[in-house]
């Protein structure tokens, strides 16, 4: 309990966290009042995934504090100021490394259920303002694929970064994934198998209509993506258990 | 009582510690001393669990320290830099690791004061000077008011008024009956401030025991120094 505290306290003190939850608010919330402004303009009425499709971009917030919330661990002070890192303060305060990580992952899980409960609650109220046919609050059963979304990302983001000990490799691929080029989405132009990257399983938690060759269940979705980060925390944590800090 | 038990540590082909022995005692201010590259860090590490040692043991009172139940209360320890994430503030960075250790958060400000760093609390790390980072570290090692504190290089980076003031305060805890042990290169720093002295050199103990039988008949701990690690690695 104590550990946990710890880490909590360390999310909310640290900037890059900050600016997290605010990409992960701001990018959903305006990405839908673009759209569903437009949508109103050409005389259409919204879809079945309006506000969804753009809480699935939003998840870069996510991202960006899985992967922080291990990387600031290991930023190095610089030689100058004596290059120390803090995971070696935080492992004299919490030795155990397997209570350690729980705790972190942890925090990590409240932090961003929260983050995705309130930054739903903004975009789906932004829809139902300004749409009559959007989901908006009617789409209220797939919130909880939604938050299940973003905490599964952000944990990912989390095991990836405790493999690479440096938050610029897994903060690259996994944001350019989502926002710039959906390579997974690409791949799956070409095998069907490319249904099984844990994004693309795992938004069919709560979007509706998706361009895929192989139309996963809401549940379905949700277990493969369990699945991978199920297998990356466990390559994570052993990695982080058997190495010198 | 910090007790090393024939620690060895290899990395790949080197050998980095081999068969490192000594113990450093309640009431004494210990000194860990060698060149750059002895392996006084790799010793630390492994006492506090940080690094893994191929094989022996680094006990507190024949316990590890990943094992102790309080470690905070049991051991405060200064490593590299100031062990803070440069965006937080000092502040901050003191009140996760007193949540983190089950400690009032009272003591932040406390052990702020006491190694002078109350003015700085409030700003970011990235900001300190070494020595400013030093002293955030030392507080950080001082919120469980520790049995034992140990030092990894504690004089580096701070000005000539830190470092007298950190023997004084180092003296002053082993005069309540706590362990220090703290390493250096520097042997001037240490000969005015230390009761028993280890000396490492390559990776192995090559004299220790009390201030007296550790100079002998060397005209200062300096030239014992020079003299005890002449023609070894590097």
């Amino acid at each position: 309990m104590r550990a946990y505290r710890g880490e909590l306290r360390k999310l909310v003190s640290l900037p890059s966290v900050w600016a997290a939850v605010a990409v992960g608010v701001l990018v959903p919330a305006t990405l839908t009042f673009l759209n569903a402004k437009s949508a109103v303009a050409a005389g259409r009425g919204g879809n079945a995934d309006i506000g969804f499709q753009e809480l699935a971009f939003g998840v870069v917030g996510a991202v960006i504090l899985g992967v922080v919330a291990v990387s600031s661990e290991y930023t190095t002070e610089g030689e100058s100021a004596g290059g120390g890192r803090q995971i070696i303060t935080s492992l004299t305060a919490v030795p155990s490394r397997r209570r350690l990580l729980i705790a972190k992952l942890t925090a990590v899980i409240t932090a961003i259920a929260t983050l995705a409960a309130v930054s739903s609650a903004i975009t789906l109220m932004t829809v139902e303002a300004l749409l009559d046919e959007g989901a908006g609050v009617s789409g209220l059963g797939r919130l909880p694929g939604v938050v299940l979304y973003w905490v599964l990302t952000a944990l990912l983001a989390s095991g990836l970064t405790l493999l690479t000990r440096n938050g610029i490799l897994p903060l690259t691929v996994l944001i350019l994934n989502t926002s710039v080029v959906t390579v997974t989405y690409l791949l799956a132009k070409l095998t069907p198998l490319a249904v099984f990257f844990p994004d693309l399983a795992g938004i069919r938690m709560f979007v509706k209509r998706v361009d895929l060759p192989v139309q996963l269940a809401p549940v379905t979705g949700g277990l493969v993506m369990t699945a991978w980060v199920a297998a990356l925390l466990a390559a994570g944590f052993l990695v982080f258990r058997g190495r010198d800090a | 009582m910090l007790k090393f038990d024939q620690l060895t540590k290899r990395r790949g082909a080197a050998t980095i510690l081999s068969d490192v022995s000594f113990e450093a005692r309640p009431g004494r201010v210990t000194g860990f001393l060698g060149p750059n590259g002895a392996g006084k860090s790799s010793t630390l590490r492994i006492l506090l669990g940080l690094d893994r040692p191929t094989s022996g043991t680094a006990l507190l009172d024949g316990v590890p320290f990943a094992e102790l139940r309080d470690p905070l209360r049991r051991v405060g320890a200064v490593l590299d830099g100031s062990g803070a994430h440069r965006a937080r503030t000092g502040r901050a960075h003191l009140k996760w690791i007193a949540a983190a250790g089950g400690i009032p958060r009272g003591r932040v400000d406390e052990v702020l004061a006491e190694v002078g760093l109350s003015e700085a609390a409030g700003k970011r790390v990235g900001g300190y000077s070494l020595g400013m980072g030093r002293r955030l570290a030392l507080a950080a090692a001082l919120l469980g008011d520790p049995e034992v504190l140990v030092l990894d290089e504690p004089v580096n980076g701070l000005d000539p008024e830190g470092i007298r003031w950190i023997r004084g305060f180092l003296r002053e805890r082993a005069g309540d009956g706590r362990t220090v042990l703290l390493s250096s290169h520097l042997m001037g720093e240490l000969s005015e401030t230390v009761d028993d002295v280890v000396v490492i050199n390559g990776g192995r103990i090559v004299a220790q025991g009390t201030l007296a039988e550790v100079v002998g008949e060397h005209r200062n701990l300096e030239n014992a120094f020079f003299a005890l690690t002449a023609g070894a690695v590097r």
